[in-house]
């Protein structure tokens, strides 16, 4: 390796080398890799605290979300010396799988240059990778139903949350539907949190006729299910903040739920509008830590 | 023959050397071939030259034989001389990226690769006569690798004017009769004169005694040479008056002493030294491959993330 004098004594800002800035990676809202690796600059103090100790995968594009993307657990072959690994051995797969932690904004810039658009986040941390300290519900509809129904699903979720003195967080996922978080205190197993969130399923879906609360039913037309089955160790979300792969680049963006009127659409919440606010609907989240 | 396919000029002036054909020999008196060990403290700047700067004696660049009629000696050409003036490399002020030399056709910009190149000699501005390999092969001089003596003559009666470069020869396995010529020619202080092959030109050869072993020097042609005759001002110089004479003298003899050349040093090159020194100890390095124009934006992105993630 070469080195210099500084000459313009400009300091040394990130160690990551840049390539392809500019490659395209979303064709329709032509939006290239700089763009995309700009974004993830700027949103960095607002998503970094959430991703800190929290194992990633990967879902990269490297020809843009027009070419193929794939998912990746492990880290690639030279990751640099600033990302954090954790070394966690998988029983499914039966082998040492080597996570990526984004504790830094390096990473995160090395993420997007990556051209791993979208980033998915577990919910638990490596510390104590057998215990979630994010409760979630992934809620998703089946056309004709859209973000309207998925909406006031969300409300009825977080109405029977509050009656039991929960106060949940909302994002969208960036896709069709709504993330609904709720940030635990420490000590749950997968296993607790899931039947927790599998019986509020099963009680809503009881009142309001088109919510299913079981995987088979899922993908029915005209209904919205409630995904209690992420609740489990090495399931993923996307992050809040990541980006996703759909033409408008949308971002899963964490709301204010008094931002959810009807009329709002899944689509509004994009790299550009997420930029042009400086909300933090989610901040503190993972200082309000609950118990279910 | 004029240039009727249009011009075929090429930037010669800033070509790269390492990457010319002919430059993958060893080049006499290229300054990336140091024959000798480094000094200690010396910094050595790598030359991109096909011939790999090991900073080791003993890595010959030609080797043949000194012939004396039927007289062989076979020996190693070693570089003797080499130019330690200081380099730099040329830099893009706003980024630091090293610049590369190209060859650019004069006529559209473009850069034209060797395998689309031809030799031309410009018989008048902008036309060429053009040479193919084939006919410049065919006039070369044959390199037989002999260094052919046929003279021999008194060393102190050869006018340095015409020293060209100096190369140390080494007994490629005869030392024996390395060391009878070496003892012979020191004996009666005679050097011998003859002619040497390298790479395409024949140069006048003298192989002297210097230091315990035989040198040969190179000679330039004498149309090399330019004479002061050549120079108005000087044919016309008037004699000085006598008293000015004997007073410039007299400041000569003053002055008088033994020539060592240990008294000079190349004061620029020894203060760039210290400078690097210097800069290698106390100032900031960054890697030479800084973040080009189209990134600058980005730059200013993390400039702001940065202080808002301090702040937090």
């Amino acid at each position: 390796m070469k080195r210099e004098t500084d000459p313009a004594g400009t300091e040394e800002l990130t160690k990551v080398r840049f390539s392809n800035l500019d490659r395209v990676m979303y064709p329709a809202a032509g939006i290239t890799k700089k763009e995309v690796i700009s974004y993830y600059i700027r949103i960095a103090p607002r998503m970094l605290p959430f991703l800190f100790g929290r194992p990633i995968t990967m879902h990269r594009f490297p020809d843009g979300i027009g070419g193929e993307g794939f998912y990746e657990k492990d880290a690639p072959k030279g990751t640099p010396d600033f990302v954090a690994i954790f070394l966690h051995h998988s029983v499914t797969a039966d082998r040492d799988v080597r996570f990526v932690l984004c504790n830094n904004l390096d990473t995160l810039i090395w993420l997007a240059n990556l051209a791993s658009l979208e980033i998915h986040a577990t919910l638990s941390r490596a510390a104590s990778y057998e215990s979630p300290d994010l409760l979630l519900f992934d809620i998703d509809p089946e056309p004709p139903l859209g973000f309207d129904a998925v909406i006031d699903v969300a409300k009825v979720v977080r109405e029977h949350l509050q009656a039991d003195g929960l106060s949940p967080y909302v994002k969208t996922s960036g896709k069709k539907g709504l993330h609904i978080v709720v940030p635990l205190v420490p000590g749950y197993r997968f296993a607790d949190v899931r039947s927790y969130a599998h019986a509020k399923g099963t009680a809503i879906a009881r009142d309001i006729p088109y919510v299913v609360a079981e995987f088979p039913q899922s993908r029915d037309k005209g209904t919205i299910f409630i995904d209690y089955l992420q609740n489990a160790g090495g399931k993923t979300m996307a992050a809040p903040y990541s980006l996703r792969a759909t033409p408008e680049a949308t971002v899963s963006t964490p709301l204010a739920w008094s931002d959810l009127t009807r009329g709002v659409r899944a689509e509004d919440f994009t790299m550009k509008t997420v930029l042009g606010t400086h909300e933090e609907p989610w901040k503190g989240i993972l200082d309000d830590r609950q118990k279910i | 023959m004029s240039g009727t396919e249009g011009p075929a000029r090429s930037r010669e002036k800033g070509r790269s050397r390492a990457a010319h054909p002919a430059a993958q020999e060893p080049v006499p008196g290229n300054t990336g071939v140091p024959a000798g060990k480094p000094a200690a403290g010396m910094i050595t700047v790598p030359h991109p030259g096909g011939h790999a700067e090991t900073g080791t004696a003993g890595r010959a660049f030609w080797s043949g034989a000194i012939t004396i009629g039927l007289v062989n000696v076979p020996v190693q050409l070693h570089t003797m001389v080499r130019d330690r003036s200081f380099t730099f490399r040329l830099l893009h002020k706003e980024d630091g990226q090293p610049l590369r030399y190209d060859r650019v056709c004069t006529r559209d910009d473009k850069v034209v690769p060797w395998s689309e190149t031809v030799r031309g000699y410009e018989v008048r501005k902008g036309e060429f006569l053009v040479f193919s390999p084939e006919e410049l092969r065919a006039v070369a001089p044959e390199s037989d690798r002999k260094i052919r003596l046929t003279k021999f003559v008194h060393y102190l009666s050869l006018d340095p004017m015409f020293f060209g470069t100096s190369y140390l020869l080494v007994p490629d396995r005869s030392e024996d009769a390395y060391s009878l010529f070496l003892s012979a020619i020191r004996k009666s202080g005679k050097a011998g004169v003859g002619t040497i092959t390298m790479r395409t030109k024949e140069h006048p050869v003298v192989v002297h005694a210097y230091g315990g072993g035989l040198v040969a020097t190179t000679l330039h042609y004498p149309d090399e040479v330019t004479q002061p005759a050549a120079y108005p001002q000087l044919r016309e110089l008037k004699a000085p008056k006598d008293a000015e004479l004997a007073l410039a003298q007299r400041i000569v003899d003053e002055l008088s002493g033994d020539f060592a050349i240990g008294e000079f040093h190349d004061r620029y090159r020894e203060a760039i030294l210290s400078l690097i020194e210097k800069k290698l100890a106390g100032e900031k390095l960054v890697y030479a491959e800084p973040h080009p124009e189209e990134a600058k934006e980005l730059m200013e992105a993390l400039k702001e993330t940065i202080s808002t993630l301090q702040k937090k």
